[in-house]
């Protein structure tokens, strides 16, 4: 009797098809209409292209200048994300970095060693998360809890004297390369750190498709024991996925410190929530094992310009409502979508 | 007693050796010793408790023996971890799925294995001779699909062979057909026998007697931490040899026509129509056991949710002359109860006491005008434990710690409590050694004499043939045949109707 397997397996992969193309795209979408939202709703006072407008030269430079932080956070985050960890303590992470790094600065410590001594610092923070959530074994949510609390503290310590950040005054001043790393134009209108931030999501993206880490990441967060049993040293693949935040928490602050000519010790607060929101917001899984850089990228753009492009046309104090909205829609569609891979 | 010495020769791949494990006041391995002979399918057979899952996991490395040594290919053995055991040449398929559904089959295969330079990854032979194993041993799967993509037994199918791709001399399966329709297990069986043909010996631990008769070479019996014999299969004379050697006694119980049946029918169920089901009629009287047998898939899930009132279905469904089927609150009310199949996870709080457990579904009966009667609880407790013959020490003991038969009986009691008189077992004793297996059996049979109906959903013959005493055939979701138990049931045809041939087709 000839037995036909095959059929419900084709048409299973015939609906998956579309399901997985929209999983795959449809955060470039959700870009594209964002933009034209914002773009047509100033349509009434400005011209497109023109001043005033969303679209408008000046305004798209400046949403990238200071999406530079998220940017640059978002890709680390996600493959930590992927792994099935969090770290809660990227944004205390990035306040401690920026007022390190402007201290180093405003005490005439030039550019090069600063940078590098601030990326060092975030590479010791990392590694403190890894170690509690590997070697002591606290669960992330609350280890990274912690050391949110400690970094934070220490920033706000190295800053005391009743001054509320690191800046220009009493003697001392900011350097003129400290300000220009973030704003000033070195290629198509935008700065260094924007670049850097570019330069880290393209090393990031290949890092996932490309690399042992990014491999072993997908294992270790979608089947942890089987990872182990494939004889993947899973602790030692968190503990650089935690260093690779760290990293990246204190290229984010350098980058956010700059921007603003200071260093604060409050700059990275919420830092930690806008990564989750960007996060999800480009598909990854809460539950690990799922996630790519790339849309996390994308959602970052997302999310900055919602914000700022708002900024003309709501009161600012309806922001964080409309970003919950563009959040719940976002995480609702992702749900919709992989419900219907699962069940065709 | 004389020690049956097979001439040692080389070709023996695997041998234990006064294998013994002690745990605190237990010796869960007793002074066992047995050697599997190289390129066969070795069965290893006993009740759940009998020290099957202890050794096992001393070949793996993830339990270190107190006393007694292992060999491999005539060369020490004694693996410190899985990953030793992997390094010499054992491999373990366990019965939960170590697969990464996130990364395609080939990433799967070769997880672990990678070539890299400078952390990157690099293309390899590897990669070649891992497709070119999974071909060999089951062409239909493409290396390059997502592994969430495939079914439960293909993904098993995976895993077996990154085994085989690692240079694994011994393939350990525990259990592997338990989450697998028939059709799917006869792939598996010729995946296996084509391992075998292949110069890899397989470790066979099934509960399913059936299979370790089409699919064995040996047979290595364990029975109380002891061995008890290893055997050709073909010099055991059936199954009722290999249970007697398991347990000592007698299980297998053929099927007696029973007779106090009513002919009230106290359920009908006219037309259920869903995504799954099409169009499926039938009833069920009084006093009677039957069975909805079908392979994974044909739709008996889905009629025990139906009548349950789980699922939304098109169709009627009456109970004792009132329509039920809206939901489980309407069902429970009048008197229908659902064991699902996955009894840890949907049908116990595998954190709370058997005492607490009971009640739950009727916790009314507890409450005296609001106020809690704890006398009614412990005393339901206490009754239940001794009626179904629960085994524990306490009524207090975490459900979690009983063993998967002792734990049905909690269900059911659970179900009993609330006064159920139709009840909808899914797959009542699947993950039940067979010592328990016979108990629950008798249990249904008491339940159903004292006037009460009961519904098996089962992917397993020789149950509904032992247990019901009318069959419902199921095909991809329609109810293809009826068959009334007896002593003349003829089993090819059943197998033929549930796998899709005719109706009155072949014989």
């Amino acid at each position: 009797m000839a037995q036909s397997t095959n059929i419900s397996q084709a048409s299973v992969s015939a609906g998956n098809q579309v399901a997985q193309f929209l999983k795959n795209y449809y955060i470039y979408f959700v870009l594209v209409g964002v933009i034209v939202v914002l773009s047509v709703a100033n349509l009434d006072r400005y011209d497109l292209f023109e001043r005033g407008n969303f679209l408008y030269d000046k305004n798209i430079i400046n949403v990238l200048r200071i999406s530079a932080p998220l940017l640059t956070l978002a890709g680390a985050f996600t493959l930590l994300m992927v792994s099935g960890y969090i770290d809660l303590s990227v944004g205390s992470a990035m306040s401690l970095s920026a007022v390190i790094y402007a201290m180093l600065a405003i005490n005439g410590v030039p550019f090069l060693p600063a940078f590098a001594l601030t990326v060092l610092a975030g590479v010791g923070m990392g590694l403190i998360n890894g170690f509690l959530v590997v070697r002591l074994k606290i669960t992330p949510v609350i280890a990274t809890l912690i050391t949110l609390s400690l970094y934070k503290g220490v920033a706000l310590l190295l800053v005391q004297d009743g001054v509320s950040a690191i800046k220009s005054g009493g003697g001392l001043k900011m350097p003129v390369w400290f300000n220009s790393y973030g704003r000033e134009a070195v290629w198509l209108g935008l700065p260094m750190a924007f670049w850097i931030a570019v330069a880290v999501t393209i090393a990031l993206v290949v890092a996932q498709n490309r690399s042992l880490l990014g491999k072993y990441a997908a294992a270790t967060g979608g089947n942890p024991t089987a990872a182990k049993l494939s004889g993947i040293n899973t602790s030692k693949v968190v503990i650089w996925l935690y260093v690779l935040v760290g990293v990246s928490a204190a290229l984010a602050g350098i980058a956010r410190s700059s921007f603003m000519s200071l260093g604060d010790p409050l700059s990275g607060d919420g830092m930690e929530l806008s990564a989750i929101l960007v996060v999800l917001i480009g598909g990854t899984a809460f539950s690990g094992g799922e996630g790519r850089v790339l849309r996390s990228f994308i959602g970052a753009l997302i999310i900055m310009a919602l914000t700022i492009g708002m900024l003309t046309l709501v009161p600012a104090y309806y922001q964080t409502l409309v970003i919950g909205s563009a959040l719940l829609a976002a995480a609702a569609s992702n749900h919709l979508v992989s419900r219907k891979e699962t069940t065709s | 007693m004389t020690d049956h010495n097979q001439s040692p020769v080389p070709s023996h791949v695997l041998a234990v050796n006064g294998l013994t494990k002690d745990y605190p006041g237990v010796r869960a391995v007793d002074n066992v010793s047995f050697s599997i002979q190289s390129g066969t399918v070795h069965c290893l057979v006993g009740e759940n408790g009998a020290g099957k899952s202890t050794l096992v996991k001393m070949l793996t490395g993830a339990l270190q023996p107190t006393s007694g040594s292992m060999s491999v290919n005539g060369s020490q053995y004694l693996p410190g971890n899985p990953q030793d055991a992997r390094d010499g040449g054992i491999a373990t398929l366990f019965q939960e799925l170590h697969v990464v559904d996130e990364l395609t089959v080939l990433e799967n295969l070769t997880l672990g294995m990678e070539r890299s330079r400078f952390g990157f990854l690099i293309k390899s032979k590897l990669e070649d001779r891992v497709v070119q194993t999974l071909y060999a041993i089951e062409p239909s799967i493409n290396p390059s699909a997502r592994v969430s993509t495939l079914s439960v037994a293909q993904k098993q199918i995976v895993e077996i062979a990154r085994a085989a791709s690692s240079g694994a001399s011994v393939i350990i399966m525990d259990e592997p057909t338990a989450a697998l329709s028939e059709r799917e297990v006869e792939r598996l069986f010729a995946v296996i026998r084509r391992l075998r043909d292949s110069a890899v010996t397989v470790v066979y631990i099934s509960h399913k007697l059936e299979e370790i008769f089409q699919l064995g070479d040996a047979v290595t019996v364990l029975r109380d931490g002891k061995h008890i014999a290893t055997k050709q299969l073909s010099d055991v004379a059936g199954r009722s040899e290999l249970i007697e050697m398991m347990i000592g006694r007698s299980v297998f119980q053929d099927y007696s026509p029973r007779t106090n049946i009513s002919d009230e029918k106290v359920l009908r169920a006219e037309g259920l129509t869903n995504s799954v089901l099409r169009d499926v009629s039938f009833h069920i009287n009084r006093g009677e056991i039957v069975g909805f047998y079908g392979l994974v898939g044909a739709g008996k899930t889905e009629i025990a949710r139906a009548l349950f009132g789980a699922d939304k279905v098109a169709g009627s469904i009456e109970f004792k002359g009132r329509p039920v089927g809206r939901s489980p609150k309407q069902a429970i009310a009048a008197g229908i109860a659902l064991v699902p199949e996955e009894r840890r996870t949907q049908g116990l709080f595998t954190n709370l006491s058997i005492r607490e457990n009971i009640p739950v579904m009727n916790l009314r009966r507890l409450s005296n005008n609001g106020v809690f009667r704890a006398s009614v609880e412990h005393d339901a407790a206490v009754d239940y434990v001794n009626r179904l013959n629960i085994a524990t020490e306490s009524i207090d003991k975490h459900t979690e710690k009983l063993s998967g038969g002792n734990q049905q009986k909690v269900v059911f009691a659970k179900c009993l409590f609330a006064d159920a008189d139709l009840l909808l077992l899914d797959e009542p004793t699947r993950g039940v050694d067979v010592g328990a297996k016979t108990e629950i059996y008798d249990i249904i049979r008491n339940l159903a004499d004292d006037g009460n109906s009961v519904a098996i959903f089962s992917s397993e013959l020789e149950e509904v043939l032992g247990i019901c005493d009318r069959i419902f055939l199921l095909y991809s979701g329609s109810l293809e045949a009826e068959v009334i138990n007896g002593t003349n049931v003829d089993a090819p045809h059943i197998l033929n109707v549930v796998t899709g041939g005719h109706v009155g087709g072949v014989q």
